[in-house]
C-alpha cells in the first residue's frame, strides 16, 4: 500500500479545511476551488465539491450568493461566515499543534 | 447520423447526442439516489446540472452546436462520482470507493452503467394519440409505445380488418378503451421518456427564481427574464418537434426548401381533397369517381383500401413537406414567410375548388347568387326587430 493510499482518508477529512483556507482569501465559485486544488494532493471534483459545500453550508460555515458571470448564467460566489472563519482559525492552531506533535514524537 | 435531444441545464438549453442524454440522466439519477438522505439534495442536483452546463457551454460553438455522446462521457468524468454526504458515512464500502475517486485517479464514466437497481426508466403507457392521428390516434399511440412507424402499424390493422374484420372491432374497442394523452405528462408517458424534460424544466424554473432573488438591480433581473423565457421557449419548440417529428430531424439547410415548400402544400392539399371526395362518394355511390366496386368487396373494406392509398401517397408528402418547415423555419425569420405561403397556397385551392364547383353544379352558383339578397332579408330582419 503506498503512502497515497494509505493517506487517501486522511486527505478526503482535510479537505474541508483546504476548502475553508481557500474560501477565506477570496469570494470563489466552484471552477475556481477545484482549479487551486488541481495539481496538488487534494485534487478533487465537483462531484465530491458540491456535496462537501452543502454539507459546510448547513453548518453556517459558510454563505454564497449569486453573481452574474460575463458569458453563461450567474455563479455562485462562496464566502466565509464568521463561524467559517472561528472554525478555520481552530482548525489552523489545531493542525499547528498535531504537526508539532508529529515532529516532536521519537525525538528524545 | 444520431438522433439529437434538447436539454434544459439551470435555464439553459443545450442539444445532446441522444447516446449523450442517456449518459446525462443516468448520471443525474444516480445522483438523485446517492444524495436520498441528503436535506440539501435538490439544490446540490441543480449546482451540478448547472457545472455541467458550463462545461458543455465550454466545449460549444457558433460552428458547433450539439454536444456528441464521448464529450458527454468525459465531462461526467470530469465531474466525478457524486459522493453521499461523508457526515453520514453509515456504508463504509461506498466512503472508501468514493475517497479514491477523490483523488481523481479512478475512472468514473462508468456512472452511466451503475444506475442503481430500481431507478430504471419510467414504465410507457398505452395512450391514444391525437397528433398526426387519421381516425382516433389508435395506431399512433400503439406506434409510439412500440417505437415504430405508425404507418407499420396501421397496415397490420387493415390486414386484420381482412379477416372477418378483426381489426376494426379491435380497433373499436381500443379507441374506447385507451385513455387519451391529452397532458404533457400523459404524453410523456406515452413515449417513456420526456418525462424527465419535464423534471428538467421543472428544475429549472427552480433555478431560475432562486437566481432571480439573487440580482441586485432591475436590469440584470429583466435581462435574466428575457434570456430565460427565449431559453424556454426554444426548449418547447425542439420538444414540440421532437414529439411530432417522424420526419429527418437534422435536415440540413437549404434554399430551395423554401420554393419546394408552396408545392409540397399544394400537392398535399389535392391528395386530401381528393381523398376526402373519393371518400365521399364511394360511401354515397358505392363508386370510386364513376368506377363501380367488384361485387363482392364490401363498402366498408374499399373505404379502409382508400384510407390506406391515401397514407400511401399523402405519407411521404407529409415528411418531406415536414423536412422543408422545420429544415428553413428553424432560423426564425422565414417563419412567417412559411406561414404566409402556406395561407396562400391554400387559399388558391380553395379558390379553384369553389369556380370549379361553381361551374359544374348550378344549384350552387344559384345559391351563391342568392347570398346579397339573403343578406339584404337578413339585415331588413335585424333592424326591424331592432326598432
Amino acid at each position: 500500500m503506498s503512502v497515497n493510499e494509505k493517506f487517501s482518508a486522511l486527505r478526503k477529512g482535510l479537505l474541508e479545511f483546504v476548502v475553508l483556507q481557500i474560501i477565506s482569501a477570496e469570494k470563489v465559485y466552484v471552477a475556481d476551488i477545484l482549479n487551486q486544488l488541481s495539481g496538488t494532493e487534494f485534487a478533487t471534483q465537483e462531484g465530491t465539491l458540491y456535496p462537501l459545500l452543502s454539507k459546510m453550508r448547513r453548518d453556517g460555515l459558510l454563505d454564497y450568493e449569486w453573481k452574474e458571470s460575463e458569458a453563461g448564467p450567474p455563479r455562485k460566489y462562496y464566502a466565509l461566515t464568521a463561524k467559517g472563519q472561528e472554525q478555520l482559525q481552530e482548525t489552523l492552531d489545531y493542525w499547528e499543534k498535531i504537526n508539532g506533535t508529529v515532529k516532536q514524537l521519537g525525538q528524545k | 447520423m444520431n438522433k439529437v435531444i434538447t436539454i434544459n441545464l439551470g435555464g439553459n438549453a443545450y442539444q445532446l447526442e441522444e447516446g449523450g442524454y442517456d449518459a446525462l440522466r443516468a448520471y443525474l439519477e444516480t445522483a438523485t439516489t446517492r444524495l436520498q438522505a441528503n436535506p440539501d439534495r435538490e439544490e446540490i442536483i441543480s449546482d451540478i446540472e448547472l457545472a455541467i452546463g458550463e462545461k458543455f457551454r465550454a466545449l460549444l460553438g457558433s460552428n458547433k452546436t450539439v454536444v456528441v455522446g464521448k464529450e458527454v462521457s468525459a465531462v461526467l468524468a470530469e465531474m466525478g462520482t457524486i459522493e453521499a454526504d461523508s457526515g453520514e458515512a453509515t456504508r463504509a464500502g461506498a466512503v472508501s470507493a468514493s475517497a479514491a475517486g477523490g483523488t481523481g485517479a479512478s475512472s468514473t464514466g462508468g456512472a452511466a452503467t451503475d444506475r442503481p437497481p430500481g431507478s430504471s426508466p419510467k414504465p410507457k403507457r398505452f395512450y391514444r394519440i391525437r397528433e398526426g392521428d387519421m381516425i382516433a390516434g389508435v395506431c399512433n399511440g400503439l406506434a409510439v409505445y412500440l417505437n415504430i412507424d405508425p404507418t407499420f402499424v396501421r397496415l397490420a390493422f387493415v390486414f386484420l380488418a381482412m379477416v372477418w374484420g378483426t381489426g376494426v372491432i379491435v380497433y373499436i374497442v381500443m379507441a374506447i378503451v385507451v385513455p387519451e394523452a391529452t397532458s404533457p405528462e400523459e404524453k410523456a408517458a406515452a413515449s417513456g421518456n420526456p418525462s424527465t424534460a419535464q423534471e428538467f424544466i421543472r428544475r429549472a424554473k427552480e433555478g431560475y427564481y432562486e437566481a432571480m432573488k439573487g440580482f441586485p438591480d432591475r436590469q440584470a433581473r429583466r435581462e435574466w427574464k428575457r434570456r430565460f423565457k427565449r431559453e424556454m421557449r426554444a426548449h418547447a419548440d425542439q420538444w414540440r418537434f421532437n414529439w411530432h417529428g417522424w420526419g429527418p430531424i437534422n435536415t440540413p439547410v437549404h434554399p430551395g426548401m423554401g420554393f419546394a415548400l408552396p408545392f409540397l402544400s399544394l400537392l398535399q392539399g389535392m391528395a386530401k381533397i381528393l381523398g376526402i371526395c373519393a371518400l365521399i362518394s364511394l360511401l354515397a355511390t358505392g363508386a370510386v369517381f364513376g368506377k363501380a366496386l367488384p361485387a363482392n368487396v364490401p363498402v366498408w373494406v374499399a373505404a379502409l383500401l382508400l384510407l390506406i392509398a391515401y397514407g400511401i401517397i399523402a405519407g411521404p408528402l407529409k415528411i418531406a413537406r415536414r423536412a422543408c418547415y422545420y429544415g428553413m423555419g428553424r432560423p426564425g425569420w422565414s417563419w412567417p414567410f412559411v406561414f404566409l405561403m402556406d395561407a396562400i397556397v391554400w387559399a388558391a385551392v380553395v379558390a379553384i375548388l369553389l369556380s370549379l364547383a361553381l361551374v359544374y353544379f348550378p344549384e350552387l352558383s344559384d345559391a351563391v347568387k342568392s347570398i346579397p339578397s339573403l343578406i339584404h332579408q337578413a339585415a331588413g330582419d335585424i333592424r326591424s326587430w331592432w326598432k
